[in-house]
C-alpha cells in the first residue's frame, strides 16, 4: 500500500484502476453527464482495470479536469442557441434599460470625471479646474517632495497588508473549511459562529476592536491574567509603531476569514467524493489527502479568496481611517487611505486632483494584478 | 403582434418614467436652503457642542421675528467637507453656515459660495463684536498675496471681501488639570513655567501611577504641534525667532540650534503621556480625562464644554496656559483670543435678509451671552469686566489668561508665517515619532520637519 498519493494516483482510483462497480456518481457529475464528454468520461471511468493503459491516461486526463471544473464551477458544454424573436429581444432591452442607462450616468460620468480631475489642481469647491497635465502622477511618484515621501512610504505599507492580509487569510480560512467540513455535529451553528465576524463588520466592530487593543484592553488583561506580562504592550497594540501594522493585517484577516472560509466549503462539497474514497483506499491520511488531493482541487478557489483580499488590500482603507487614521506618526498610512486624506482630510488644499491620480494609480495595479492572476491561472491549467 | 407592440411601447415608456422620476430624486432638491419665503432658514455647524445653544438661540429668534431657523450639526470634520463639497456642486448650499473663521469662510468665499458682507454690516452691529475680533473674516492685503501664489487654499478671494461673522472666540494651549489629584500631590498653584509643568506633572504620576498623565487627542498629530509645544516655543524664543522656525533659512528653522532647542525642551514631558494617547482622537482624549483615565488634558477654551457635556464636574478643574520655560524670551506669557468660528451666509441663499437678521441677532450682548452659557464658549463679545457672571468661573478663568496683541502674546489664529500648503497634520506626525513614540531624537526631528516645510515652501514659490 502506497502512502504517496497525488490527485493523478487518486484519480486512477477513480477512473480505472481501482473502480470495479462502475462510476460513483455524484450529483456533479450526474450533471455532467449530460453532455456529450462527461459521458465518454463516464464510459471511459467505467473501464475495468484490463483496460489499456492509452483508454486508461486519457480517462485519467478528463475525469481530473472534470474534478478542477467541480471546484471552480460545471465543465463547459455547448448550449444549443436560443433565438428570440424582436418582441421578446424589445423587452428583453426594455429590462435592462435602467441599469445600463444608470451605470452609464453613475459610472461611466464618475469614472471620466474621476480621469478628467487626476489631470488638474482643484479643491471641490472652486468653479474652475486648473489644467495640470501629468504634474498629479509626477508629483505622487518622485516629483513632490511633500506628497512623493509620503506615497511612497504608504506603498510599503500597502505592500505588507498585500501579501500579508491574502496569504494569512488562506492560511487560516482553508483549514478551518476542511475542520468544519468534516465536523459531524453542529455544522450549522458552527458556520454561523465563524461567519460572525462577516455579518458584524463595521465601523462599530473596528471601534471594539481599538478598546480590545488599547493599554488597558481585553488582550493586555489576557496576557497579564496568563502570566504573559511580557508580552503586553503598554501603549497599547495600536499605539506601538512596531505592532500597529500587524495588529491591523490580524483584524482584516479576522474579517476576511469568513468569506474566505464560505467559498472554500462551498468548493469543498462540490469536490466528487468518490476522489476522497479512492484516496482513502490508497491508504493516504487526513494530512495526504488535504495537501495532495483538496488543495491542488480548490486551487481555482484560492485563486479567487486571494485576489479578492488582494484587491480588499490594495483599495481598502476604512478599518485604517477608523482605527488608526494612519497612525501612530504616519506609521499605519496606506495607499487607500492616503487618497482619502487627499481628497477630504487636506484643510481644503486643492488636492483633489493628487487624490484622483493616485486612485487611478490604484486601479492601474490592480488591473496589472488581475491580469497576472488571469495568466497564471491559465498557465495552472 | 399588435399586443406585444403596445406592450413593449408601455414598458419603454414606463422605463423613461421611472428613471425620469429617479433621476430628479437624485437631482438637487434645494430643500437645504429656506423655501425662499423669508420665514424658515437653515443653518449648517460642523460642531455637535455648538447644536443645542444655536437651537436655543434660534427659538428666542423665532419668538421675536417669528423666522423659523433648523440647525443641522454634520460631525465629524470631514463629512463636514464632503457635505458641503456635494451640496456646492449641486447649488445646494444652506442659507448659513459655522465655519472655522480664516478656514472654510475663505475657501468657500474664494469659491463665490458666500456672500461678502463687507457692506452689509452696520456700524451699530459691527459694535457688537470685540474689537480685537472684529476684523475677523475679512480678507486682508496680505491674505490676497498668499491667495495669488502657486497652491493656495484660498485662491480666488480679494482683499476686503468680509466672508463670515465672529461667533466664538478662544485659544488654544490650555492646560485642564484634576484639581483633586494636583492637591493630593500637593500642588494647589497652577504652574507658571514649563519647569514647574513638569514636576507637577511628575508629582501628580507619583501618586497616580495609573492615571497621572497628560494626554491629548494625538490620533489627529496637529494637536501636539499647535496645541502644546508651539505656545511653550513662542515663550521659550520670543516672536521672532519662533516664527523662523517655519522659514526656509536652515540658520533659523527647526533643523537650526533653536529648533533643537524647543524640541529638547519639548520631549521633556515623553515620560508623562497617558498610555496610548497617539491612538486617541479629540474626543476621545478629552473623555479619557472626563472619565478620570489621565490627570492632565491639553486643549482649548473649546473644551470645557465637552468636558461639561461629558459629566466632568468643572468645579474639580484647575485651567492654566501653557507655560514658557523659566529661562525663555518671553516671562509673562499670554495668549491672544482670536476667532474660532463664525457664521457665513451663501450666496444662493434665497433668504439673504432673514439669516442676516439671524446674525446680527447671535451678535447682540445679550443673545451672544446667553449663547456662551448654553453652550459654554466664548461669544465675540464683551462680557463685561467679570466674565465669571456671565460663563462661570472656569470659562471667566480662562479669559484671564488673554492678552492683547504684542510681542509677548501667543496668537495661534496667526499662520501667516507658514508656507501656504503648510499641513500641521504631516508636521504633527513627524514630531509624534519623537515624543510619544521615542523613534527619533530632537535633532532628528528638527531636520525631518524642516525638509518638510523646505518642501511647501518650494512648492510655493514655484
Amino acid at each position: 500500500m502506497t502512502s504517496h498519493v497525488t490527485p493523478d494516483s487518486a484519480l486512477r482510483g477513480v477512473g480505472g484502476d481501482g473502480d470495479q462497480n462502475g462510476p460513483r456518481h455524484s450529483p456533479h457529475t450526474a450533471a455532467a453527464t449530460s453532455s456529450p464528454p462527461a459521458t465518454d468520461a463516464t464510459a471511459l471511468a467505467a473501464t475495468p482495470a484490463s483496460a489499456t493503459a492509452a483508454a486508461s491516461n486519457s480517462a485519467q486526463k478528463f475525469a481530473q479536469k472534470s474534478a478542477r471544473g467541480s471546484a471552480s464551477g460545471p465543465a463547459k458544454t455547448r448550449r444549443p442557441r436560443i433565438r428570440y424573436n424582436r418582441t421578446e429581444s424589445r423587452w428583453g432591452y426594455a429590462f435592462v434599460a435602467p441599469a445600463l442607462i444608470l451605470f452609464a450616468i453613475m459610472g461611466v460620468y464618475t469614472i471620466g470625471y474621476g480621469l478628467a480631475l487626476s489631470f488638474a489642481r482643484w479643491n471641490g469647491f472652486s468653479p474652475n479646474w486648473e489644467w495640470v497635465g501629468f504634474q498629479n502622477f509626477t508629483d505622487l511618484l518622485f516629483g513632490s517632495k511633500t506628497y512623493a515621501p509620503r506615497v511612497q512610504a504608504a506603498a510599503l505599507n500597502t505592500l505588507w497588508v498585500c501579501i500579508a492580509v491574502p496569504v494569512l487569510t488562506i492560511a487560516v480560512s482553508f483549514p478551518l473549511a476542511i475542520i468544519l467540513n468534516s465536523a459531524k455535529r453542529f455544522q450549522g451553528i458552527l458556520r454561523s459562529v465563524y461567519f460572525v465576524p462577516y455579518v458584524t463588520t463595521g465601523i462599530a466592530v473596528y471601534l471594539a476592536w481599538q478598546y480590545i487593543l488599547e493599554p488597558n484592553g481585553a488582550i493586555n488583561g489576557l496576557l497579564r491574567v496568563l502570566g504573559l506580562g511580557s508580552l503586553t504592550q503598554p501603549q497599547g497594540f495600536l499605539g506601538n509603531p512596531d505592532t500597529a501594522l500587524p495588529t491591523l493585517i490580524i483584524v482584516l484577516v479576522w474579517s476576511a476569514v469568513p468569506v474566505a472560509m464560505l467559498l472554500y466549503l462551498t468548493g469543498l462539497q462540490s469536490l466528487d467524493t468518490s476522489v476522497f474514497e479512492a484516496a482513502t483506499l490508497d491508504g493516504a491520511g487526513w494530512w495526504r489527502t488535504n495537501t495532495s488531493i483538496v488543495w491542488p482541487l480548490l486551487r481555482a478557489t484560492t485563486g479567487i479568496v486571494f485576489l479578492l483580499n488582494l484587491r480588499d488590500a490594495l483599495q481598502g482603507f476604512q478599518i485604517f481611517l477608523i482605527m488608526t487614521n494612519g497612525g501612530p506618526g504616519n506609521h499605519t498610512n496606506v495607499l487607500g487611505l492616503e487618497t482619502y486624506r487627499l481628497a477630504f482630510l487636506s484643510e481644503l488644499s486643492p488636492t483633489l486632483g493628487l487624490a484622483s491620480a493616485l486612485g487611478w494609480m490604484l486601479f492601474l495595479a490592480a488591473l496589472a494584478i488581475a491580469l497576472i492572476n488571469q495568466r497564471l491561472e491559465k498557465r495552472a491549467q | 403582434m399588435k399586443r406585444h407592440r403596445s406592450l413593449t411601447r408601455t414598458a419603454a415608456l414606463a422605463t423613461t418614467l421611472t428613471l425620469g422620476l429617479a433621476l430628479t430624486a437624485c437631482a438637487s432638491s434645494g430643500d437645504n436652503a429656506g423655501g425662499g419665503d423669508g420665514k424658515s432658514l437653515t443653518l449648517w455647524t460642523f460642531k455637535q457642542t455648538h447644536a443645542t445653544a444655536l437651537e436655543k438661540t434660534a427659538e428666542d429668534f423665532k419668538a421675536k421675528t417669528g423666522i423659523t431657523v433648523k440647525v443641522q450639526a454634520i460631525t465629524p470634520d470631514d463629512a463636514f467637507v464632503t457635505k458641503t463639497q456635494a451640496a456646492a456642486k449641486t447649488g445646494d448650499f444652506p442659507d448659513l453656515l459655522e465655519v472655522h473663521s480664516r478656514g472654510e469662510d475663505f475657501t468657500f468665499g474664494a469659491a463665490g459660495l458666500l456672500e461678502n458682507l463687507a457692506d452689509k454690516i452696520t456700524p451699530e452691529w459691527d459694535k457688537n463684536y470685540l474689537e480685537s475680533v472684529r476684523n475677523e473674516g475679512t480678507v486682508t492685503a496680505a491674505d490676497f498675496k498668499s491667495s495669488q501664489e502657486t497652491g493656495s487654499k484660498i485662491a480666488g478671494v480679494e482683499e476686503g471681501q468680509r466672508l463670515s461673522v465672529p461667533l466664538t472666540i478662544g485659544t488654544f494651549g490650555i492646560v485642564y488639570a484634576n484639581k483633586e489629584r494636583l492637591a493630593a500631590a500637593g500642588i494647589t498653584e497652577a504652574p507658571k513655567t514649563w519647569e514647574e509643568f513638569i514636576a507637577a506633572l511628575d508629582a501628580v504620576k507619583k501618586t497616580n501611577p495609573d492615571n497621572g498623565g497628560v494626554t491629548i487627542g494625538l490620533k489627529s498629530p496637529s494637536t501636539g504641534l499647535e496645541w502644546l509645544m508651539q505656545p511653550m516655543g513662542f515663550g521659550q524664543l520670543g516672536k521672532g525667532p519662533f516664527e523662523a522656525l517655519f522659514t526656509d533659512d536652515k540658520s533659523k528653522n527647526w533643523s537650526s540650534e533653536n529648533g533643537t532647542k524647543v524640541l529638547s525642551e519639548y520631549n521633556k514631558i515623553t515620560p508623562y503621556w497617558m498610555p496610548g494617547s497617539q491612538t486617541l482622537d479629540i474626543d476621545q482624549a478629552d473623555l479619557s480625562f472626563a472619565q478620570g483615565k489621565s490627570s492632565f488634558l491639553v486643549g482649548g477654551t473649546f473644551t470645557l464644554s465637552f468636558l461639561n457635556q461629558n459629566g466632568f464636574d468643572t468645579e474639580n478643574l484647575m485651567t492654566f496656559p501653557v507655560p514658557p520655560p523659566a529661562d525663555g524670551a518671553v516671562k509673562d506669557l499670554a495668549l491672544a483670543p482670536f476667532s474660532l468660528t463664525g457664521l457665513s451666509l451663501s450666496s444662493t441663499s434665497k433668504n439673504k435678509d432673514a439669516a442676516l437678521k439671524f446674525m446680527e441677532f447671535v451678535s447682540e450682548p445679550d443673545n451672544a451671552k446667553k449663547f456662551s452659557t448654553n453652550a459654554l464658549d466664548l461669544a465675540p463679545v464683551d462680557l463685561g469686566a467679570d466674565p465669571s457672571t456671565e460663563v462661570g468661573p472656569v470659562l471667566g478663568a480662562m479669559m484671564a489668561a488673554f492678552g492683547e496683541a504684542g510681542p509677548n502674546t501667543y496668537n495661534p489664529g496667526n499662520t501667516s508665517y507658514r508656507p501656504n500648503q503648510y499641513d500641521p497634520g504631516d508636521v504633527g506626525a513627524l514630531l509624534m515619532n519623537m515624543t510619544p513614540l521615542a523613534q527619533t531624537d530632537p535633532a532628528q526631528t528638527g531636520s525631518k520637519m524642516a525638509e518638510l516645510i523646505d518642501s511647501y515652501w518650494v512648492t510655493q514659490k514655484g
